[in-house]
């Protein structure tokens, strides 16, 4: 008999998975117009969003302790859902519809979803695995779609061929981990930890090789070098989804991680390091290189880099095994950090992506030169261009700038230094390469002056972006209620070693 | 407290006349109408403040922001004796600003949009009393800047503009870290944005010696960079020379006090053992303002750079009134702050408007233009006598102010030295800018503007123009926002105890002054 709790629980991938099987069928039988699946889709995930807007984020575990219901667990299920619906609504109506299978295009990402909110709240590296590959392999799919282009199918084996690596990394670190503290569960593993106080050298090799794995996902550097050429050539829709859903995605999987499990004073002495070089390798590798791009897609794309970067200062920022701080309450704001980071950059990207999709359709090409004179042929579009970029520089009164005030804020706080130094150096040289497109469109001008013209629909949802990007920014409070309590609950620590599992 | 105040009308007519721009009413005519309501009420907060308590008026104080470990952001807006003078000195140069700017401008109403959001955010910075707005409303004001320099820009906008922004977004960033050291090396429960607060606060329980003297320079590279001190100023010579008149004149005259007013207000009294530890180098550094960036000055050769260098030397006596930390500098460094400000925008609209009469800008393709353009020429005669410190103007009144706190604050390594080197600085200002004057509209008239003239003297007719090279002001809609700011800069300088009853009771509410 299962639990009422379990199903109540797991409601969201529940209502979506058979929600979007149905939409498959009803497509395959009744051939439905692609705008009415697309118009059932995000009634689907309307209701989901709801349903788990209705939950209360009491810590809870549920299906037989695989999952975890927390603050953290609530606020991802909403993002990735403000996610898929972004997605969903770009792929069909504004960016050019796909050649065909239409119809597949958009239930898909709510496939990837379904995988992602289950990510969110997996307690169990076997979930953990299976959601990740759920979400992983529909997103092989949707990176090759138009596979008449090129590009695209670069992008396709690109991203095919290095997941493929980071699942085998992923899988290695899970056995080497399952192998020496016998379980998969994460709260049996930090029990075990904790009841262990010499980190064993096979544990952090096995925490490593997972680190490895997610590193992928959330592309930090080293393990980055997908990420341009993917997000060239995957259309515009699932550029964002990968940029935005997958990062964050990749994120609460690390927080779960180093936060939930590694967070030991042995273990931190490992992971800390490790992954301060990867932010501040990507801080620098991720700006720098975004200065010389000419396309504007590839410039988004080292540029998310180097956001995965300032992120990684948060998560670093938000352990309790930093010995610098006196103050107990310093570790949640590392947390709150990461997620009005992830809102705030999930608002810009977007704004980003949908004017690039229109523009993809209006314009020969997405090179930088291409903006020339946008001010003056769509007022709209350049605007949220503009104010997108703005953002994501962290420039005030826009959202960005709260996010990156508050990275700034932990770093100080929790003593981080070095890495202070080098997100400030990040975000001065950001400044360069955000500039450059506003400079084309507001400066240049336009080599052909015909007026773009948007349908109501996309001037609607331009024009909301653009106000919360400001809003969130001005009046941080608007977001409080979404990213208050939105932590991870703390694994209960033993109250005595427990035994050691024979094995 | 929790009442709207007047202060707020002074944000939201600038709002209001950017929406009304927006809304496609005619640009320049709605802008003149918003800066001169702005300077309306300015100018009844300026009488109506009570002066004698000097603490601030008009508070208004509402929650804004409780993110959890964020410490509280409230919207806390007032004045007092120190940000008051500020405030009009923002509306005045605003309204000359706008009024300088030609209405045919292209893409007007752009032009006039990013004009009112560089004044919003200075006002804005000057009013909050939160660190939070205080800072973003100067942010606010970069991006405006940004645009207004590339795309009205002149000479080589674009290298100009990036310079400028990139530039400046550093300082502003390195002045976060400052701030946010100050903030959070607080324990959690003292942690506010709210100036008062935290200044209350910090008198109670200083930070440690050793982490001020950590903060501190955080905070003076920061608003050092800001305001152009040594040696952080080369942004700003090529910035205002490339930068539109009315932007140069917004930038150079109000937004650029932000920091001092910043160091006034923040980095001195609430670091002030920092401030301590670091004043030997302050004033190295604002030696070489006076020295380096003088010197330089009088070796330019063309008058939008020279007048780029020396506002950027003129920052010297400001960062020497408030390195003395006594009444009397301090007061000063404010009184200068506003005579400052009228010059400089005096001086960077004069200029814009000569350069693009004479279509030239050196010096020496120039000359006898006073018979061209008389009117022009004893604008900026007045412009250059202000700067220069003559009695009489206002900028004489704040330097002497300083020069009498520098001897009285006993610097330390040179003592009374400072004061010698500020008054050989003015020697140099007088240098450089009579040597422009004459050079622009004395001795002899290049030929090219000759033939013309006498084109004009042959037709004998008032009606003619007189030699399109070189035309004076006419209208008076032409001189009179020149004539405002020189009126303006002639009453505080003739009766400086106007701005100074104001400005002294609450800078002698200062903490730990000498």
């Amino acid at each position: 008999m299962i639990p009422a709790s379990d199903i109540a629980y797991f409601a969201p991938e529940l209502i979506l998975t058979i929600w979007a099987m149905g939409l498959l069928l009803a497509e395959a039988f009744f051939s439905l117009e692609p705008r009415t699946i697309t118009s059932g889709a995000l009634a689907g995930i309307l209701a989901c969003f709801l349903v788990t807007a209705l939950f209360d984020a009491t810590p809870t575990l549920f299906w037989s302790d695989m999952c975890k219901w927390d603050g953290a667990a609530k606020f991802f299920h909403l993002f990735f859902l403000a996610v898929a619906a972004l997605v969903i609504w770009m792929g069909d109506e504004v960016q050019e519809p796909v050649s065909h299978g239409r119809g597949e295009f958009v239930v898909l990402p709510l496939f990837t979803t379904v995988g992602l909110m289950l990510l969110a709240a997996t307690n169990d590296f076997m979930l953990l695995f299976i959601s990740l590959e759920l979400a992983t392999i529909s997103f092989y799919i949707l990176v090759a779609y138009q596979r008449r282009n090129l590009t695209a199918l670069e992008a396709g084996v690109k991203y095919l061929i290095l997941g493929g690596l980071s699942s085998a990394f992923l899988v290695m670190g899970i056995a080497y981990l399952f192998g020496i503290t016998g379980s998969t569960r994460f709260d049996a593993i930090f029990n075990w930890l904790h009841g262990h106080h010499a980190l064993q050298t096979g544990v952090s090799f096995g925490m490593l090789l997972v680190l490895t794995g997610v590193g992928f996902k959330i592309a930090t550097v080293p393990f980055h070098s997908w990420a341009p050429d993917v997000y060239e050539g995957a259309p515009n829709s699932i550029t964002a989804f990968l940029s935005v859903g997958s990062k964050a995605g990749g994120l609460i999987i690390l927080m779960r991680l180093v936060l939930g499990i590694f967070d030991t004073e042995s273990a931190a002495a490992v992971w800390i390091p490790v992954l301060s070089v990867g932010a501040i390798a990507s801080l620098l590798l991720g700006n720098l290189s975004a200065i010389p791009q000419r396309n504007l897609k590839r410039m988004l794309g080292y540029s998310s880099i180097g956001h995965t970067g300032f992120i990684l200062v948060a998560v670093i920022g938000a352990s309790v095994s930093l010995a610098a701080s006196p103050y107990p309450t310093d570790a949640a704001t590392g947390q709150i950090a990461v997620t009005v980071y992830l809102v705030s950059y999930l608002l810009a990207t977007f704004t980003a992506f949908i004017v690039l999709a229109v523009l993809e359709r209006r314009l020969p090409g997405l090179e930088i030169h291409h903006l020339a004179g946008l001010s003056q042929r769509s007022p709209l579009l350049a605007a949220a261009f503009a104010l997108s970029l703005v953002s994501l520089a962290g420039i005030p009164p826009l959202s960005g700038f709260i996010a990156k005030a508050l990275v700034v804020l932990v770093a100080w706080n929790r003593g981080l230094y070095t890495l202070l130094f080098f997100t400030i150096f990040a975000a001065v040289a950001a400044l360069y390469y955000y500039l450059g497109p506003i400079k084309a469109m507001y400066w240049s001008e336009p080599l052909d002056e015909t007026p773009i013209r948007l349908n109501r629909a996309t001037s609607g949802v331009l024009t909301a972006l653009i106000v919360l990007l400001i809003v969130t920014g001005f009046w941080a409070q608007s977001i409080s209620a979404l990213v208050n309590g939105s932590n991870l609950s703390p694994n209960a620590t033993p109250a005595a070693p427990v035994a050691l599992i024979q094995h | 407290m929790n009442s709207f105040s007047p202060l707020i009308a002074l944000l939201l007519i600038p709002l209001g006349a950017i929406l009304f721009i927006i809304a496609k009413a005619p640009a320049r005519m709605t802008a003149l109408v918003a800066s001169g309501l702005n300077l309306a009420i300015s100018l009844l907060l300026l009488l109506d403040y009570p002066a004698a308590q000097g603490s601030y008026a008009w508070e208004m104080n509402f929650p804004w922001v409780n993110l959890q470990g964020l410490p509280p952001i409230r919207l806390h807006f007032g004045v007092d004796g120190i940000s008051l003078p500020l405030v009009f000195l923002t509306a005045i140069v605003t309204a000359a600003a706008i009024a300088i700017s030609p209405g045919n401008i292209r893409r007007s109403s752009e032009y006039y949009c990013y004009l009112l959001l560089m004044s919003l955010g200075a006002m804005g910075a000057f009013i909050s009393l939160d660190i939070f707005f205080f800072y973003i409303f100067h942010e606010f004001a970069l991006i405006p800047t940004f645009l207004l320099i590339g795309i009205w820009g002149a000479q080589n906008r674009q290298f100009a503009s990036f310079q400028v922004t990139i530039y400046l977004m550093a300082g502003s960033l390195i002045l976060l870290a400052g701030l946010v050291a100050l903030i959070m090396t607080l324990p959690p429960e003292a942690r506010t944005f709210d100036m008062i607060a935290l200044q209350s606060y910090l008198n109670d329980h200083p930070i440690a010696v050793a982490t001020q003297n950590l903060i501190f320079p955080l905070l003076l590279v920061g608003f050092g960079i800001l305001v152009g001190l040594f040696p952080f100023h080369s942004w700003a010579p090529p910035g205002y020379a490339s930068a539109p008149p009315a932007a140069a004149m917004l930038h150079a005259g109000i937004l650029k006090k932000f920091a001092i007013y910043g160091m006034i207000r923040i980095a001195i009294p609430m670091v002030h053992d920092g401030f301590e530890a670091w004043l030997p180098v302050l004033l190295a550094l604002l030696v070489g303002n006076f020295l380096y960036a003088g010197l330089i000055t009088l070796a330019q050769k063309e008058l939008p750079t020279m007048i780029g260098f020396s506002s950027i030397m003129h920052m010297g006596y400001l960062f020497l009134g408030v390195a003395c930390w006594n009444t009397i500098g301090v007061s000063g460094a404010v009184v200068l702050m506003v005579a400052h400000g009228l010059s400089a925008a005096l001086l960077f609209g004069l200029s814009g408007e000569i350069t693009q009469r004479a279509g030239e800008n050196r010096f020496a393709e120039m000359g006898g233009l006073a018979e061209r353009a008389p009117t022009l020429a004893v604008l900026f005669s007045f412009a250059s006598m202000a700067a220069m410190g003559v009695p009489g103007l206002a900028n004489f009144a704040g330097e002497v102010m300083v020069f009498f706190g520098s001897y009285a604050a006993i610097l330390p390594v040179l003592g009374p030295g400072y004061a010698i080197i500020a008054i050989y600085g003015t020697v140099l200002t007088a240098i450089f800018q009579l040597r422009a004057i004459k050079s622009i509209f004395y001795g002899l008239m290049p030929a090219r503007y000759e033939p013309r003239a006498a084109v004009a003297a042959t037709a004998g007719s008032e009606g003619t123009p007189a030699a399109p090279g070189m035309t004076d002001t006419s209208a008076l809609a032409e001189h009179a926002p020149y004539v405002l700011l020189i009126l303006a800069s002639l009453v505080i300088g003739f009766m400086p105890f106007l701005l100074l009853h104001i400005v002294e009771p609450s800078v002698s509410l200062l903490p730990h002054l000498k």
